[in-house]
């Protein structure tokens, strides 16, 4: 077993002294990924400073503007019903997280920092054109979630840097958003998956968001495809487009849970099938 | 370097010392003695280890030892009652057939307690939401769906 | 739900009783291997190979020796050697070369798991790899690299073929060709599945001061891991000293311990070497990479019928990957033996099989042993057959539907047999000839089973042995070799042994699994512990009854006597009717149920009855008094059967049954919705029917895990999905569909109380009833499992569209 020290401070001063005094020391939150690297070996961390008990991390302010804590758990997440009635699509993919043994502990930052190509919240966060607060004992920087991811495993996160909260614009009352998420079975890791949000004004489109995870080195704006929903008015043939450019997006890979093939299929089918559901023609 | 934590395990103050890099399961199994909760996985997948922190069901096989401070946690030792009778819900599992190897069992159970606390009137689907993460090899899980429903008739009054 | 001749008056057989040991599970008080501890444990850790075949250097272990907590590290080059499996070609530690990624190389024992963890990682071994054979394919080359360069006699070998043979042939296969109007042929595969009990493999090995061994272990083979373990206890130099297997409780089984492990030597090697307790256990991964998983199979079948649908041959080819050592995955073609030849009616059959060591994983039994395999291809083939016959699939079964009394081609004597009741069950409920068109995408199919359901033997003795202890309060102890694994055998033993004898279930207590106490029993198997247990508790139960009616002779009259006497005190002015109680009280007028002895044609009165406690402490406290027992052996009326010659009535009797599956398939995903089962069993006779429906609804979830998306994957040897994030088994959320069972009591003669064994059957015809049912909904068939929603979607894909 990997022996580490454990920390559990109050507040970020207390933070930034221990990733002084530790340098190379770990951020660790709900625990649920970082765990199980530590088991496998794929890390061996020799500190692991616990954000659990960091006052003001956890937490959902619901104002002009969304502020979700880092540190709030994926189940105080979806049961905060203002949330849900004004995120629904962020609900819908929290809900497909795991089990919930995982999302009681597991926790929105966490998830994101993991970095896992798959990530169910990472979609929905990108359709809501969500940004994130990265604080380090220097000062704090406000980015996109986009420019969030770089890689599999690897953020931008620099020396010392933790997520503090994500920032949500309310979204326009005529936006709809979907998730979809194919597994081997229903408690899995993303095998493919699609977010799509869509603004309508009758037949056309006034804002797309396409996003699809499991299909390339991060969760993936499908810009493209944006690209082509806005201003137009959403026929037949334009879905059928939007499919091809979506599958010519991604670059899945074949791995132990699917072929790069059929991970291309399902994003084609979900990409036509969310669409088709937002404009209620299924 | 061990450090002491203190926390309330079924109903009872504990204190007990614990190294960093240990696991609640590992406090629970070892120096706390209570082997009913059981380490299937080791990576949150199979829920054998569910234990209840604060209401909430946990995987004790991911959670760190010292976060159980100032907790509140219950195991599947701390369902029977005094005078050594099974709960509504374990008694429930032994009528219905939710028992086979028994393994899955505290896990499972701990599981539906969590739900049953939560929602004392689930439906049938938010049963399997509610045990999603609990596997069994044994049963087809069927007759733990009829026990589960049997105990919330039960405790319904 | 069950059909059949109606019950007679059983008091405990056929109705709803829990349980005896689940309140304990569900305290989370019952002890598996997991939860034991002896005084000044050690804990054993084991290294395994880095390749899948290299030829071994050197192992340096110094540094592990010298990590603080570290009480010993054995190879095999400093310990005796210790040959295991049946044809003795494996070691518990490897010498010379590694042949698979799972050979054990060192073994650590430590104070505790983390060091052993850590002082593994501190033996360094030094390979010199060579070239591995991957696939039965390119063992059987010539010139392909050798896993195994000479036999257990040290015999130079030429070849990868294991020296193992299984064939059948019977009637006439050309005349049969001849005949037949319809012939389909087809190529099917299954893949490797692990058997993932919750709880994962491990033992404890102890030695006393006088070198005898005692060792908890996951097994269901108790006494011939015994014999296994004296073997090694011989190799070591202790011959002559026994060893005493206990079982603990144990977290699933599915027949990971039908055979012993390298692990359970390993340990037995360290607790010697350190004079201490020494337990392994495997964490989930460890299990996954290195516990042996079910067999695969590679099946060519060719089945013919005539014009009217009967069949007319079946040629059946078989291939097995035999991985780097041989258990008993190697024996599955004596499992598949049995529907080849025996399921639906065909004169003329040929069989074969040929096993190749490879350097992939080896297998072991796991639930069905063979026969999901080998009915995946034949129920496949059955249905691609009748329709080239033009015949629907339920009237092409019906055609050739097995009956009572039949004695099949491998000289298998029928007795009792409920396939036509489970065929037309199964048809009935699906509505059948309206869901097999119903077009949409949906679908239904069905496939049946032929099994094993009175023992198997395997070994020169089928049989189980029972003691029943009495002591002064009317309890029953029970000692028996069989194993509990939750299946629900100590659940049924109880209730045979308080049906036969005439006590209630509450008093019956069975005692752990030991072969220090209990007499023998080949092993917890091939569907036969209900069957055995029961008979032998049937046996055993004739023998206590004939010795509680002898002393009842002498002591029910002085008995009854005092309790009259009682009873007029209570209620003075009471007459007893006229009866000449000591002229009644003979033997053969006794009964004893309930836990009340009485004269079976007396008058019912409440004082005229005995309470067993009390007959048995007046037995006990006079002079020259005794206690009751009894010790019996119930062999089955079964052979060992000629497995060159594939004949020999295996079992006493055969289990049957039939599933049906309705699917809807998404042809953008490939996806299959199972919107409902059916399966129609003939169990014989309803012992336990909680314990019954469990094990058909958890066999149903394996089936469907078999057929749908299980797989341990392989790639040059190594297993790449280790853990159940990457090896996916059913979720609560996958069981969501109605299940519907119907159980026929066909009440066979050798059944105890009428059963048949039924700890397999239920996992056996659930993949070709699924596949089945897809080909009905979209035309496509997949013949190599696990039929997954990307092969489902590349087969639409380069098939022809078909009108929905």
């Amino acid at each position: 077993m990997n022996h580490f020290d454990y920390f559990k401070p109050q507040s970020l001063e207390e933070v930034w002294d221990l990733g002084k005094k530790f340098p190379g020391a770990q951020y660790i939150a709900g625990g649920t990924d970082l765990m199980v690297k530590i088991k496998n070996r794929t890390i061996m961390p020799q500190t692991l400073i616990s954000l659990r008990s960091v006052s003001g991390l956890p937490g959902i302010e619901i104002g002009e503007k969304v502020r979700i804590g880092a540190l709030t758990t994926i189940t105080d997440l979806i049961e905060h019903q203002e949330l849900g009635r004004i995120f629904p699509v962020l609900v819908q993919a929290a809900k497909r997280i795991g089990s919930p043994q995982i999302r009681n502990v597991g926790t929105v930052g966490g998830n994101l920092c993991n970095c896992s190509p798959c990530a169910d919240t990472a979609l929905a966060l990108l359709i809501l054109d969500a940004r994130v607060v990265l604080r380090n004992s220097r000062g704090s920087r406000e980015i996109a979630l986009e420019e969030f991811f770089i890689g599999p495993g690897e953020s931008c996160l620099r020396s010392g840097e933790l997520m503090t909260e994500i920032r949500l614009d309310k979204p326009a009352s005529k936006a709809r958003a979907i998730f979809m998420k194919k597994g081997r079975v229903k408690m899995d890791l993303a095998v493919a998956s699609v977010g799509v949000l869509l603004e309508m004004e009758g037949d056309t489109c006034k804002k797309a968001r396409f996003a699809a995870g499991s299909v390339a080195p991060v969760p993936l704006r499908l810009k493209k495809v944006e690209a082509l929903f806005k201003n137009a008015v959403i026929s037949k043939e334009i879905i059928q487009e939007a499919q091809k450019i979506a599958v010519n997006s991604i670059s899945p890979i074949s791995d132990i849970r699917s072929s790069a093939d059929y991970r291309h299929e399902i994003v084609g089918v979900y990409v036509k099938r969310a669409v088709e559901k937002l404009l209620g023609n299924e | 370097m061990k450090k002491q934590i203190n926390f309330v395990l079924n109903g009872f103050e504990v204190a007990v010392a614990v190294e960093a890099h240990q696991r609640l399961i590992d406090v629970l199994r070892g120096s706390l003695g209570h082997t009913g909760t059981k380490e299937g996985c080791g990576e949150g997948e199979c829920g054998a280890c569910t234990v209840i922190v604060d209401g909430r069901a946990i995987n004790s096989c991911l959670y760190p030892a010292l976060e159980a401070e100032g907790k509140s946690i219950t195991t599947i030792e701390g369902l029977r009652s005094i005078d050594n009778r099974l709960s509504v819900i374990q008694q429930a599992f032994v009528e219905r057939g939710g028992i086979q190897c028994g393994f899955c069992t505290p896990g499972m159970i701990m599981s539906t307690k969590a739900l049953l606390d939560q929602n004392p009137d689930p439906t049938e689907e938010e049963i399997r939401d509610a045990l999603v993460g609990n596997l069994c090899r044994c049963t087809g899980y069927v007759q733990i769906i009829e026990s589960v429903k049997s105990a919330a008739e039960k405790l319904k009054g | 739900m069950v059909k059949g001749k109606p019950s007679t008056d059983f008091l405990y057989i056929g109705k709803e009783i829990s349980r005896p040991e689940a309140p304990d599970k569900a305290a989370g008080k019952a002890l598996y291997i997991h939860d034991l501890q002896r005084p000044g444990m050690l804990y054993g850790k084991i290294k395994f190979s880095d390749h899948a075949h290299a030829r071994i250097l050197h192992i340096d272990t110094s540094r592990a020796e010298k990590l603080p907590g570290v009480k010993a590290v054995i190879t095999a080059y400093n310990t005796p050697e210790v040959r295991i499996g049946f044809l003795r070609d494996n070691f518990a530690l490897k010498k010379g070369k590694v042949r698979q990624f799972r050979d054990e190389v060192a073994a650590v024992a430590a104070i505790d798991p983390g060091i052993a963890t850590e002082a593994i990682e501190l033996i360094k071994v030094e390979y010199e790899p060579l070239p591995g054979v991957f696939s039965p394919a390119h063992a059987a080359k010539e010139g392909a690299p050798l896993v195994h360069e000479t036999d257990p006699q040290g015999q130079p070998r030429v070849d990868n073929r294991v020296p193992l043979r299984f064939f059948h042939e019977s009637g006439d296969l050309d005349a049969g060709k001849k005949m037949a109007r319809y012939v389909v042929e087809g190529e099917y595969s299954t893949q490797w599945v692990q058997q993932t009990c919750m709880g994962t493999a491990g033992c404890i090995a102890e030695f006393d001061m006088n070198s005898n061994l005692t060792i908890w272990a996951k097994t269901q083979i108790p006494f011939l891991a015994q014999r296994d373990f004296n073997d090694a206890l011989s190799a070591m130099g202790l011959q002559g000293k026994n060893s005493r297997v206990i079982v603990p409780v144990l977290g699933g089984g599915f027949g990971t311990g039908l055979d012993t492990h390298a692990y359970e030597y390993i340990a037995i090697l360290l607790a010697f070497r350190t004079g201490k307790p020494v337990k392994i256990v495997y964490t989930r991964d460890e299990e996954f990479a290195n516990l042996s998983p079910r067999q695969s199979s590679q099946t060519k079948i060719l089945q013919g019928c005539d014009e009217n649908g009967k069949l007319t041959f079946r040629h059946v080819e078989v291939v097995q990957d035999n991985g780097a050592y041989t258990s008993w995955g190697a024996t599955y073609p004596s499992v598949m033996m049995l529907p080849a030849t025996s399921l639906y009616k065909v004169n003329n059959v040929y069989f074969n099989a040929d096993l190749y060591y490879t350097n992939n994983t080896y297998s072991q039994a796991m639930r069905g042993y063979g026969n999901p395999e080998h009915t995946w291809a034949l129920e496949n083939n059955i249905d691609e057959l009748a329709e080239k016959a033009g015949i629907d699939p339920f009237e092409f079964r019906m055609i050739n539907c097995n009956e009572p009394g039949e004695i099949t081609p491998m000289n298998l004597k029928v007795s009792t047999c409920g396939l036509k009741e489970c065929l037309e069950t199964v048809a009935a409920k699906l509505d059948w000839k309206n869901s097999h068109s119903q077009g949409k995408c949906r679908g239904v199919g069905m496939a049946s089973l032929f099994h094993v359901g009175g023992g198997g033997r395997i070994y020169r003795s089928d049989g189980s042995g029972l003691i029943l202890k009495l002591d002064d309060f009317g309890n029953v102890y029970a000692y028996y070799g069989g194993v509990e694994m939750g299946q629900g055998l100590h659940s049924v033993l109880s209730l045979g042994i308080a049906e036969s004898l005439g006590v209630r279930p509450g008093k019956v207590f069975i005692n752990q699994t030991d072969t220090g106490t209990c007499p023998w029993d080949v092993g917890t198997h091939a569907s036969r512990g209900a069957f055995m247990a029961c008979n032998a508790a049937i046996k055993a139960a004739k023998d206590l009854r004939e010795k509680i009616f002898s002393g009842a002779e002498e002591l029910f009259p002085e008995g009854v006597a005092k309790n009259l006497k009682k009873f007029q005190e209570k209620n003075p002015g009471y007459q007893p009717p006229d009866f000449d109680i000591k002229k009644a009280a003979t033997r053969d007028r006794f009964d004893l149920k309930d836990g009340y002895v009485f004269i079976k044609d007396a008058p019912k009165e409440p004082w005229l009855c005995m309470e067993l406690g009390s007959l048995l402490r007046a037995m006990h406290f006079r002079d020259q008094g005794t206690m009751l027992g009894t010790q019996v052996f119930y062999d089955p009326p079964n052979e060992l059967p000629d497995w060159n010659k594939g004949k020999g009535n295996i079992s006493a009797t055969y289990a049957y049954g039939t599933q049906g599956v309705e699917v809807e398939v998404d042809t953008e995903t490939g996806e299959v919705k199972i919107l409902r089962m059916v399966a129609a069993h003939d169990v014989g006779k309803v012992l336990n029917p909680q314990a019954l429906k469990g094990q058909i609804y958890g066999a149903l979830a394996q089936g469907i895990g078999y057929a749908l998306y299980e797989e341990v994957r392989s790639q040059n040897g190594r297993i790449m999905n280790p853990n159940f994030r990457d090896y996916k088994i059913p979720t609560i959320q996958e069981m969501d569909f109605p299940i519907d069972l119907e159980f026929i009591e066909t009440n066979d003669s050798y059944g105890p109380f009428g059963a048949k064994g039924v700890g397999e059957p239920g996992l056996v015809p659930t993949a070709p009833a699924i596949a089945n049912a897809i080909y009905n909904a979209v035309g496509i068939r997949i013949r190599d499992l696990p039929v997954t929603p990307g092969k489902i979607l590349s087969a639409l894909k380069s098939k022809t569209p078909v009108e929905q």
